[in-house]
């Protein structure tokens, strides 16, 4: 059993990673496969409020633990944040993006005023190709209503 | 529409083909005015798409989800070159789940592309077998089960040896005006450089991968590609089939930077699996896969020998370049730098393609160009210093503004001016006073460097506008949005032409069923490509929209004016909604199609800009920090500057990290790449990016139709290397022989 998104999820791991079940079985495909190994956050989700890249986690592992995912995260309590990300332009392609709300938000949540270092250390799991970074920093700040 | 053909050159990346362009003579063509009054373009606007990427709803072909659809798994070669001796495709084929299994020998529905697999692998990374079944896992078993056996066979990926034993992808090249030997004995100053770059991995977030799916003949295929259009034609050619047969779906691209083209072995294999299985069957590339096979910009060695005069006038430029092709792929235009950036009578420029046990190499950003640029612009510092010159004044005295390989003139140049002004937002004139000692021990400098890159466009380009009774207007273009934000350039451009307010435009792509040709993302040509095409569009809808306007109304069309949704007669008399008129077209819609005319004879289009970069060196650590990169590029006229500083920014950064950190590091003993993952191939994280200050001359290109747009998806990453080797050089006073600035680079360099 998973709870995910606050739904319980009766499935069958077969020694899978959280990602792969996210994903193949319940379909929320907005958690991202990138690397797999941990290195890019694409696949950040979180486990009891902690972010975790769920391409390094097994399925079992997570059970009896409260999962959240972007598709969690975007009816309400995300919102600040996806709105700067949107006005402030902090992403391009889009494919990194939802982890690198997710990452997002629970900095808020924690630090609801980040300084600038406090930003890049919860931030430099979640790797973006195209380089939003100079705006995805922007955002947070905005979300923070520091800009 | 009245149409006719014209001959015209069209371009790509430097490379020019003579092509017969459809015009069509209804197309708007006159353009907007330096100063014309706009009320949209060049204010900036949110992506269309922005709040459905932030709540991670777009899907991307990785995502694609079909009934009854297969996964593909690929064994690839583990060795840099040898030949397979045994392979087990029926034990792949009888393992639960395993639904189909091609190998080199196996017989293929598709004709061209062969051969698609490797019996004789020539890199690391290189397909052998592809297996599709029911489940990933299932699939990657039927992968273990084909037993791969291998003679392991000799390898070579040292660009040296390469060049000793002359073995090349394609014959050395040997470009040359007036004679640099002679000029270079007789001038006043010469220097010499050595300089090395590295390879340099794309490196996607969303990997290469497609999905295939067939009924009867016809297919479709969600492709992760910059071209969908090219992958149109690939599928239809290698399957032999009507081009309306294919349709392909590009809708979302998790970043491709010129990796992703046509249809790539992925689609194709998809494809022919799907076939031989009656099912839809899905290939994505796991990271190393994409790390070895995606693509890479390839390393290079070029020596830069150059004269001038004692005033800084330069009179030789002899160059060379060793390029570590792989397997083949286009000789980039690595020496056009060389050729082009500065006012020079005598130029010789060689470039030897080096085949190496690597893929071939692709484009990545600014392909050949931005290598080019990275040490051609530290030797321009390296001649400066000779003269005792300021660098930024050695590239003034040597501006031109003619293009010297095509003798024509350039269509718009503002360098002179993107140096001033990167100059005064850089502090430029204060730049010495940076390498006082300074309380916190770092070496602090300040370099810069030049860039030229094409970048006009150019048909074929097309859109269509529909306006319905609701008063919204959907724009379908052929483009695919890789995440430069060109389907909300063309809203904006759409909206400005129709005088409708920003949210009652939407603009489709993503598709190749509605046939609207769109040109590949890549290149810096979607934006001058398709804005003139889309404004056209807009326009035949907005003439039948006045015509309209003034039936109802009752007064003659020439008297009305169109503006944010409202509809005024020139008098004040009538002050309406859109709607208002639109609303009677009931079920009825008013369509327009537009086209993208050719540039005009007589001119090249480039884009130039120049940057400068100011570093921090720890000598002790061996440590390069960018404290700050400020970048001026003259693109034209900027449609949207939210998402055109985007695109700057992420070149700056991905043009930062071939210069402190990327390299794609080959094991010479085995000729394995070592660090293909993203743990060890270091792209930037957000706790490396400097402070990032950007402008451009904002100077429309008047000879370009309709908009005076030019591209910007290349001209951000070329020039930042060699700023940042310059600014350490000045930092440091040595110069590193090779990129990237890595700590042990840096140690070795200030030994």
């Amino acid at each position: 059993m998973l709870e995910v998104n606050g739904q319980t999820y009766a499935v069958a791991p077969r020694g899978r990673r959280l990602l792969a079940v996210l994903r193949d079985d319940l379909e929320l495909l907005g958690t991202k496969l990138a690397c797999g190994e941990g290195a890019c956050g694409a696949c950040a989700v979180l486990l009891d409020g902690r972010p975790v890249n769920s391409c390094l986690l097994l399925a079992e592992a997570a059970a009896g633990h409260e999962i959240v995912t972007i598709e969690g995260l975007s009816t309400g309590r995300a919102a600040a944040v996806q709105e700067a990300f949107v006005a402030e332009d902090a992403l391009q392609c889009g494919f990194c993006t939802p982890g690198q709300i997710v990452s997002a938000t629970v900095l808020l949540e924690r630090t609801p005023h980040p300084t600038r270092e406090e930003i890049h250390n919860a931030m430099a799991g979640n790797l973006c190709r195209c380089g939003a970074y100079p705006k995805i920093e922007r955002a947070i700040l905005r979300a923070a209503g520091e800009a | 529409m009245t149409a006719r053909f014209v001959k015209t050159q069209k371009e790509m990346e430097g490379r020019y083909e003579d092509v017969w362009a459809l015009v069509d003579e209804s197309d708007e063509t006159t353009s907007w005015k330096p100063d014309a009054d706009l009320s949209l373009v060049g204010q900036p606007a949110p992506r269309q798409d922005g709040a459905a990427r932030a709540a991670g709803r777009v899907r991307f072909t990785v995502d694609v989800k079909l009934a009854g659809m297969l996964h593909a798994a690929v064994l690839r070669s583990p060795v840099a070159h040898g030949k397979v001796r045994s392979l087990d495709l029926a034990a792949a084929g009888a393992t639960p789940g395993v639904r189909g299994v091609i190998g080199p020998e196996s017989e293929l529905s598709l004709t061209t592309r062969a051969p698609l697999l490797a019996a004789e692998p020539a890199y690391a990374g290189a397909a052998i077998a592809v297996v599709a079944a029911d489940t990933l896992e299932a699939a990657l078993a039927g992968v273990s089960a084909l037993a791969l056996d291998l003679e392991v066979l000799p390898h070579l990926v040292d660009m040296q040896e390469g060049l000793n034993e002359q073995r090349f992808t394609k014959d050395p090249t040997d470009e040359a005006r007036g004679d640099a030997e002679a000029a270079l004995a007789a001038a006043a100053v010469t220097i010499e450089c050595a300089l090395e770059t590295p390879a340099h991995v794309q490196t996607p977030l969303e990997p290469h991968a497609a999905v295939a799916s067939w009924d009867g003949d016809e297919l479709t295929a969600w492709v992760s590609t910059q071209g969908m259009f090219a992958a149109r034609e690939e599928l239809a050619k290698a399957f032999g089939l009507r081009k309306d047969a294919v349709r392909v779906r590009t809708e979302f691209v998790g970043g491709g930077f010129g990796a992703k083209q046509g249809a790539g072995f992925e689609a194709l294999a998809a494809a022919e699996l799907a076939r031989i299985t009656g099912r839809p069957v899905q290939l994505v590339n796991d990271r190393h896969a994409e790390q070895l096979d995606g693509g890479r910009r390839a390393a290079t060695r070029q020596t830069v020998r150059l004269g001038a005069d004692r005033d800084g006038t330069l009179t030789a430029i002899d160059v060379d370049a060793v390029v570590a092709q792989g397997q083949g792929g286009w000789v980039m235009p690595v020496l056009i730098p060389a050729q082009t950036l500065y006012r020079c009578a005598n130029v010789r420029a060689l470039t030897f393609p080096v085949k190496t046990n690597l893929r071939a190499q692709n484009a990545f950003r600014a392909p050949g160009v931005m290598e080019g640029t990275a040490a051609f612009e530290q030797a321009i510092d390296e001649l400066a210093l000779a003269l005792e010159m300021d660098p930024l004044e050695l590239r003034r005295k040597n501006h031109i503004d003619v293009d010297q390989v095509s003798g024509l003139p350039y269509s718009s140049k503002q360098l002179l001016a993107c140096y001033d002004r990167a100059a005064e937002l850089a502090g430029w004139a204060t730049r010495d006073e940076l390498r006082k000692p300074q309380p916190d021990g770092l070496l602090r400098g300040m370099g810069c460097a030049t860039q030229i890159w094409w970048g006009g466009g150019g048909p074929p380009s097309h859109a269509t506008v529909r306006l319905d009774a609701d008063g919204n207007a959907t724009v379908i273009t052929g483009i695919q949005d890789i995440g430069t934000g060109t389907l909300t350039s063309a809203q904006i451009v759409a909206a400005e032409e129709l005088g409708l307010p920003l949210s009652h435009v939407r603009v489709v792509g993503g598709d190749t069923g509605p046939n609207v040709y769109g040109p590949v993302s890549g290149g810096s040509q979607t934006t001058p490509s398709v804005m003139p095409a889309v404004r056209s569009a807009a326009a035949k809808v907005r003439k039948t929209l006045l015509q309209l306007a003034g039936d109802v109304f009752e007064i003659g069309a020439d008297d009305l004016e169109l503006r944010n949704g409202r509809i005024r007669s020139n008098d004040g008399a009538i002050d309406a909604e859109v709607t208002e008129v639109t609303e009677k077209l009931g079920d009825a819609t008013i369509d327009g199609s537009g086209s993208r005319g050719p540039n005009p004879d007589g001119f090249v289009v480039h884009t130039f800009g120049c940057q400068i970069a100011q570093v921090a060196v720890d000598a002790a650590l061996g440590e390069v920090r960018v404290e700050r990169i400020v970048a001026v590029h003259d693109v034209g006229r900027i449609v949207n500057p939210l998402t055109a500083s985007s695109q700057v920014e992420g070149g700056v950064l991905q043009g930062m990290a071939f210069a402190l950190s990327e390299e794609f590091i080959v094991d010479p003993t085995t000729g394995v790449p070592v660090n293909a993952h993203l743990d060890d191939y270091k792209i930037p994280t957000i706790a490396d990016v400097p402070e990032i200050i950007i402008d451009y001359p904002h100077v429309p290109d008047g000879n370009l139709p309709t908009t005076g747009t030019k591209g910007l998806g290349e001209p951000p990453i070329i020039p930042t290397a060699a700023a940042i080797a310059n600014a350490f050089a000045h930092a440091t006073g040595r110069r590193a022989a090779a990129l990237p600035l890595t700590r042990a680079r840096v140690l070795e360099t200030l030994a």
